[in-house]
């Protein structure tokens, strides 16, 4: 792969094993943007991401572990 | 448009893909970059871009009218760029300090009994002011010092003066290091992806983890109303607040740096871990350094530097910290800060000079208490920046100097934060470098991998929201 490609390919990469592990926040940030459905399209793909992340379990892990973390440094008052 | 949120993240997703889609065609790809510069200052408040453009037009029309082009006759130089500097200096005084002077003028005018038909022009302060400033005042200048060749090309000129990675907070970068950078397609492969992945990795941490929960958790509940904290407290707030505002101003030029980087541009180093300073001097060296040689370069060397005897030496140095300590902010807290930096300066130039420090200088024991001196003196100047008002600030110092008898309340967690905060002083400094290149050498997989965890723990770890850069403000 060209030196180019490798690095748009690792970046790009990395960004969506994120969305993948802690989809929730994207598909906010899509919903509250959505007023007049000019976003329906990457909003149903991001429900779809967030269902399969939430099947085989992965959503659930970052979401207890990001509780865990807040209660154990005292900031789980939200 | 926050570094650490998912408006940046997508549009910085957008743009990388855009801006290397477009790298063969240089033109073109300028004016993109423009126009993703331009969305993202306008995404605080299009109407900021009117100054975008006034101090492009600025920079552009002084620079062709003050460069030394060989053989052109350009009458009226200095007063062309001294008018350059007034209009750009005028559009910061009038956004930043008239409110200020005005208030000065009011209670000077009040005390002798008058009432001067003076009113606030009470406007809002747009984003990166100073640093629009400080990008346009060196292009022209150097541009006269016959650094630079004045740019033909207002693109080049707006773009460099507006380009998003160094818009809002710096780093400061100079219109010599930045502008050949645009004349040519960029290559990738000059720049490390690792290296400069765990830069946006580590300002991500250092923002969202340290500075975030420093502030909230200790720092700003301690400056809110310290006459109920105890003298522990106080004094640690300090000390925390100085972890603080390092995680905080360091990451955003880090990830600025890192995200410049990512689209092909290099960026000048901000940070060279300041609190292991031997040394006010040397603290500067190491603190904001874009900042440090801007005054240098274009105040405190044409205000004569160290050139015309001690006396001339500290006004120049005097006034270049005060002048550096009120561009912060019209506030006394900063003058106040500046003016303890100027002093620190001065009695560290004498010392520098002395024969004893010539004699014991470079001991242990002399080292050791340079380096301790320079951290408190370095806190106490933080005490100052951090408070609201200066009424706060006395507060705060009577509150250390009189024990109000109140028990500690200060959160468990502070400790592993100071830590991590001083983690980041005592690693080697080359230590991003080695990794960067360790990582590389293992090939993609590794850097996807170890880019997704280090991402993962910094989103476990990172609290619901993020509070603004504290450099935002200024």
């Amino acid at each position: 792969m060209p030196p180019l490609a490798r690095r748009l390919f690792a970046i790009y990469a990395i960004l969506a094993i994120t969305v993948f592990a802690f989809p929730g926040g994207l598909t906010s940030w899509l919903d509250d943007r959505n007023r007049t459905g000019w976003l329906d399209a990457p909003l149903a793909a991001m429900r779809a991401v967030d269902a399969a992340s939430a099947a085989i379990g992965v959503k659930a892990v970052g979401e207890r572990l990001r509780t865990q973390f807040r209660s154990a440094i005292g900031d789980d008052e939200d | 448009m926050l570094f650490p949120t998912i408006d940046f993240g997508l549009f910085f997703a957008f743009a990388l893909w855009l801006v290397w889609s477009l790298n063969s065609r240089n033109l073109l790809k300028k004016w993109v970059l423009l126009a993703l510069s331009l969305a993202f200052y306008a995404s605080w408040d299009w109407r900021f871009l009117l100054l975008l453009f006034a101090s492009g037009a600025i920079s552009y029309l002084v620079g062709l009218r003050v460069g030394q082009e060989a053989g052109a006759r350009r009458p009226w130089r200095k007063a062309v760029l001294a008018l350059g500097i007034a209009l750009d200096l005028g559009i910061l005084g009038y956004f930043k300090y008239l409110d200020f002077f005005i208030a000065q003028a009011l209670t000077l005018a009040h005390a002798f009994g008058l009432n001067p038909p003076l009113e606030f022009v009470s406007v809002t302060l747009p984003v990166a002011i100073s640093f629009l400033t400080f990008h346009a005042i060196s292009y022209i200048v150097d541009v006269y010092r016959g650094r630079l060749r004045a740019s033909r090309s207002p693109l080049d000129i707006l773009l460099y003066i507006s380009f998003f990675p160094h818009l809002v907070a710096g780093p400061i970068v100079r219109a010599h290091e930045f502008l050949p950078q645009l004349a040519s397609p960029r290559r990738a492969e000059d720049f490390g992806l690792s290296e400069n992945m765990l830069l946006i990795l580590g300002g991500l941490f250092k923002k969202m983890v340290i500075a975030n929960y420093l502030a909230v958790q200790f720092v700003d509940p301690v400056f809110t109303d310290p006459t109920q904290v105890s003298r522990f407290d106080l004094v640690m707030a300090v000390y925390a607040y100085a972890i603080q505002i390092y995680a905080d101003f360091s990451a955003y030029t880090d990830i600025a740096i890192g995200v410049a980087a990512l689209l092909g541009y290099r960026f000048p180093q901000n940070f060279n871990q300041p609190y292991r300073a031997l040394g006010p001097g040397d603290f500067w060296r190491r603190w904001h350094m874009t900042l440090s040689t801007w005054l240098r370069d274009y105040l405190y060397i044409p205000l004569g530097g160290n050139r015309h005897g001690a006396l001339m030496t500290v006004r120049n140095l005097m006034l270049t910290m005060v002048l550096g300590g009120l561009w912060h902010g019209a506030n006394w807290t900063f003058l106040i800060w500046g003016t303890l930096h100027g002093v620190a300066l001065v009695v560290d130039h004498a010392y520098r000079h002395s024969a004893f420090c010539a004699r014991f200088g470079r001991t242990r024991p002399a080292m050791a208490l340079d380096w301790f001196v320079t951290l408190q003196l370095v806190c106490v100047g933080w005490l100052f920046f951090r408070s609201p008002s200066l009424d706060v600030a006395t507060q705060y110092l009577a509150g250390i100097w009189t024990d109000n008898g109140a028990a500690s309340t200060m959160p468990g967690v502070v400790w592993p934060l100071l830590a991590a905060g001083v983690f980041t002083h005592i690693i080697p400094p080359d230590s991003r470098l080695r990794l960067g290149e360790w990582l590389d050498a293992r090939g993609l997989s590794a850097q996807i991998g170890f880019g997704a965890v280090a991402m993962y723990v910094i989103i476990v770890m990172a609290p619901s929201a993020s509070a603004p850069f504290i450099y935002f403000q200024f």
